[in-house]
């Protein structure tokens, strides 16, 4: 028992699901405390003694139909590769551990099957009948937005298909190898291949997994693993095109107006989940830590020194009880956001954090610039996420189209906005500090920084490459508090909790 | 102490509440592991209500505590009587002086007065909030934690140890332990998320809508006085608003304040008037009124009709709002999501 249950948390883990050894415990003892003769019984007892998260029931009910399928339910599949056709089920990864394996005999057939059976895995209607069980009944059809959602949504999935693919192949070859009466010359060649496959899948697997994929090396892959990726669906090729775009390094401007056609600016459920995670822990911070000095109010608890201080004039008897209470921290924040071309991919995610900050907080005010330079405080608050970043990059509010123009923006700020910088502001700017040759403006920033709190700048370039042509960044850089390189949703969580530590609740 | 599953359901029947298996399995589960439950839903389902049976079947007493935001320990765990140790010192201070007459230097003062130190920092002088009553009562209770969305994050660890343990640490007294483990349910309507460390001591419980017969069970049970016809037509109708897409759908306490209010305007079955006067009771929000009004002939229409029927006029339903009503819904849902926390904080 305790192997199967153990065995069915880790497929769960596999699917994304967070569960600690004290809640694996928990499930054991939970089941050693009944008879357990129901099947509902025991799904309820892992359910709640597992899953905390309602949002991740439903995968749980999925899996665990799937994982604790009653024996002698034939298996009612539609698949008709008559094989393997246990494979197609990505959620059942004991079945390939448990099922003997067919004898070599039909080697030939696993050869080019192999490529179709991991097509069946991403099979779309098959997806949407798996994995949308928990959305609305009256579902639309199936566009390609909710075929990313549900990829990105099960991230896990992907490389445990990739996984169960290459292991299943390795037994395989592991198998004959163990028994060589069974090998013949012939099947030894199709072990080749097959090892080739195995190879290129696990390599897709790892890349995928990799951060940082970039487009050259997507190339390289795709080369690499021809057989396998020709095979895909373009489900999962949009996939791969999606994780590119969103880890995108430094990619030339022209590479990202090509990438733009195919993306916009919506945002997928799982940016969504993750950006959402990252604001909480932000707003967790902020927010919840109130500042440690205690002022003198009218409500509160005692405070015992005040009040011994302030009553000694009444020989230490405490008629007047002096009371202190905590005051939170408010949050002062100017953004200023570069959303010219170059720094496109960063600023989306830039304003989406923008946006929920704003929402968190009522002290933050936002800027955009190209060359010209607009507040968008209001639209922001005016608007839903995707429109107002919509807003943004049509042009609509401010000329997208022309290159950017530091110096002038700075002038403008300091022109009109300068107000909004107070001793108590973190001014936040986002860009890459490619100025196009314009005056620089340096002083506006060095003026910025005496005015206000803390002056940081995240740029999505790293800082060999400020050397190469024309960035202004060498000489905005040392005018800041601090310069962070920020290239994707992780660098950019990490950097404002960061700043939610130290500037938000440490000092002062 | 329940014994069994169906026991449990058994004995909050008897305290008129209506729960499923799973819910019982859950309760059974916690009482046993001797783990706090989380109760997770929307507002009105009875989870509070949950926790009250508990405590009558059980027999046991229930203390409750209402979080809300700006909670700290000292409203919840214990707190310093301050004025009362101030009051003492003054009252005692002869007493005091006494002890300290053949005292000659300062030094041996302060040793003197630190050997009397525990006098002022006892249990005498501690005002015992809920928590620490539930860990301190003889007999064990049913400790109800109520809307922990409501408190603050860092609320949330200071019962960690309280949850996991059953035990308070007081930097002056040592640590307490429960003499009785109570048993803990902790409920939240999901205005925030809670912390993975809460959610790791404790066992995790959804309760949602009712079914169908579920609900109309529970009716029946709360309203005795309704009639057969009423009280399906009233369940049928919740339903179905239920099922518009509304700022707050109607609960179960919001179904069983209608039942008890039609039982008071005499009336024996639904009509559209009936309806629209009612409406107020079930729904909190004007927008929603205006929307459910809009709708009443589609909800009136099957009204006590067989459930195919229900069925066929749902798919309708869905069907008329097509494709741009689905995607304002989706727009609306977006916004929803990220202004979600604005409920939640003061910014």
């Amino acid at each position: 028992m305790d192997a199967v249950v153990n065995r069915f948390i880790h497929v769960l883990k596999l699917n994304g699901l967070r569960i600690s050894p004290a809640e694996t415990i928990d499930a054991l003892r939970g089941l050693t405390l009944t008879a357990l003769v129901e099947r509902e019984l025991v799904r309820e007892i892992l359910a709640c003694t597992l899953i905390k998260d309602a949002r991740d029931l439903p995968v749980f009910e999925h899996l665990f139909e799937v994982f604790f399928q009653l024996p002698d339910v034939p298996h009612d599949h539609h698949h008709h590769h008559d094989h393997d056709h246990d494979h197609d089920e990505p959620g059942e990864p004991t079945r390939i551990a448990l099922q003997p394996d067919e004898p070599g005999i039909n080697q030939n057939e696993h050869t080019h099957d192999e490529p179709s059976d991991v097509r069946d895995y991403f099979d779309p209607e098959k997806m949407v009948s798996m994995f949308n069980l928990h959305r609305e009944p009256n579902r639309l059809s199936l566009s390609s937005l909710s075929q990313h959602l549900i990829l990105n949504r099960n991230k896990g999935l992907l490389d445990l298909v990739m996984k169960r693919l290459t292991h299943h192949l390795r037994t395989r070859r592991v198998k004959n190898v163990s028994q060589p009466g069974e090998l013949n010359f012939g099947a030894a060649l199709e072990e080749l291949e097959l090892d080739l496959i195995a190879g290129a899948a696990a390599a897709l697997q790892d890349d995928l997994a990799a951060m940082d994929v970039d487009e050259a090396l997507l190339e390289r892959l795709a080369q690499q693993i021809d057989g396998v990726i020709a095979n895909l669906p373009e489900l999962l090729k949009g996939y791969i095109e999606r994780e590119l775009a969103l880890r995108a390094n430094e990619v030339q401007a022209h590479e990202l107006e090509h990438l733009e056609s195919a993306y916009n600016y919506r945002f997928n459920e799982h940016e969504r989940r993750q950006m959402d995670e990252l604001v909480r822990r932000i707003g967790r911070q902020m927010r919840g830590a109130r500042s440690t000095r205690r002022t003198v109010s009218s409500s509160g608890r005692i405070n015992l020194s005040r009040t011994l201080r302030g009553n000694l004039k009444y020989d230490g008897v405490p008629f007047h009880p002096i009371l202190a209470n905590r005051r939170d921290e408010r949050p002062r924040l100017v953004l200023i956001c570069d959303v010219s071309l170059s720094v496109r991919n960063t600023a989306r995610f830039m304003l989406h954090l923008v946006y929920s900050l704003q929402a968190l907080f009522s002290k933050v005010r936002s800027f955009v610039f190209v060359s010209d330079l607009t507040e968008i405080t209001a639209e922001i608050e005016r608007s839903s996420l995707d429109e107002a970043i919509g807003r943004v990059f049509s042009g609509e509010l401010l000329d997208t189209d022309e290159n950017s123009n530091y110096g002038r923006a700075l002038e403008i700020f300091h022109e009109r906005y300068l107000a909004a910088v107070t001793s108590r502001t973190t001014l936040i700017i986002l860009g890459d500090g490619r100025g196009n040759q314009r005056q620089p403006n340096a002083w506006i920033l060095e003026e910025l920084r005496r005015r206000c709190k803390q002056l940081i700048w995240l740029t999505p370039e790293g800082r060999p490459s400020w050397q190469l042509g024309g960035s202004d960044m060498p000489t905005y850089a040392p005018i800041c508090h601090r310069v962070e390189v920020v290239r994707n949703l992780d660098q950019l969580g990490r950097v404002a909790e960061d700043l939610a530590r130290t500037s938000f609740v440490g000092w002062r | 102490m329940f014994e069994s599953i169906d026991q449990v359901i058994d004995q909050l029947r008897e305290q008129q509440y209506i729960c499923d298996r799973r819910l019982a399995t859950v309760i059974f589960l916690a009482l046993k592991m001797q783990k706090p439950v989380l109760i997770e839903g929307p507002a009105g389902v009875g989870k509070t209500e949950l926790a009250k049976v508990v405590a009558l079947a059980l027999n046991r007493q229930m203390i409750r505590l209402q979080c809300y935001e700006g909670l700290d320990e000292a409203r919840a765990l214990y707190e310093w009587e301050y004025s009362k140790q101030l009051l003492y010192t003054q009252i005692l201070r002869e007493k005091i002086g006494r002890t300290l007459e053949h005292v000659t230097d300062l030094r041996e003062a302060v040793a003197q007065i630190r050997h009397h130190e525990d006098a002022f920092f006892s249990e005498h002088f501690i005002v015992r909030r809920p928590i620490l009553q539930a860990l301190l009562a003889p007999e064990p209770v049913v400790l109800l934690i109520d809307e922990i969305d409501r408190a603050e994050e860092q609320f949330e660890a200071f019962l960690l140890e309280v949850l996991s343990d059953f035990q308070v640490s007081i930097p002056e007294l040592g640590t307490i332990k429960a003499t009785a483990p109570p048993a803990v349910v902790i409920t939240s309507n999901n205005t925030r998320e809670l912390s993975d460390a809460l959610k790791r001591r404790c066992l995790h419980l959804t309760i949602g809508y009712p079914g169908e017969a579920r609900e109309l069970e529970i009716v029946r049970l709360k309203v005795p006085e309704i009639s057969e016809t009423l009280a399906q037509q009233v369940v049928e109708v919740i339903r179905r608003v239920r099922a518009l897409d509304l700022r707050k759908a109607p609960s179960i306490s919001e179904t069983l304040d209608w039942a008890r209010a039609l039982i008071l305007l005499n009336a024996e079955s639904l009509t559209p008037e009936l309806v629209e006067e009612t409406l107020q009771l079930i729904l909190k929000y004007d927008r929603d009124v205006q929307k459910v009004t809009r709708e009443l002939p589609k909800l009136l229409g099957g009204s006590g009709a067989d459930s195919h029927h229900h069925h066929d006029h749902d798919h309708h339903h869905h069907h008329d709002a097509g494709v741009q009503a689905a995607m304002e819904r989706q727009r609306e849902h977006t916004a929803d999501y990220f202004s979600s926390y604005r409920g939640s904080t003061r910014g």
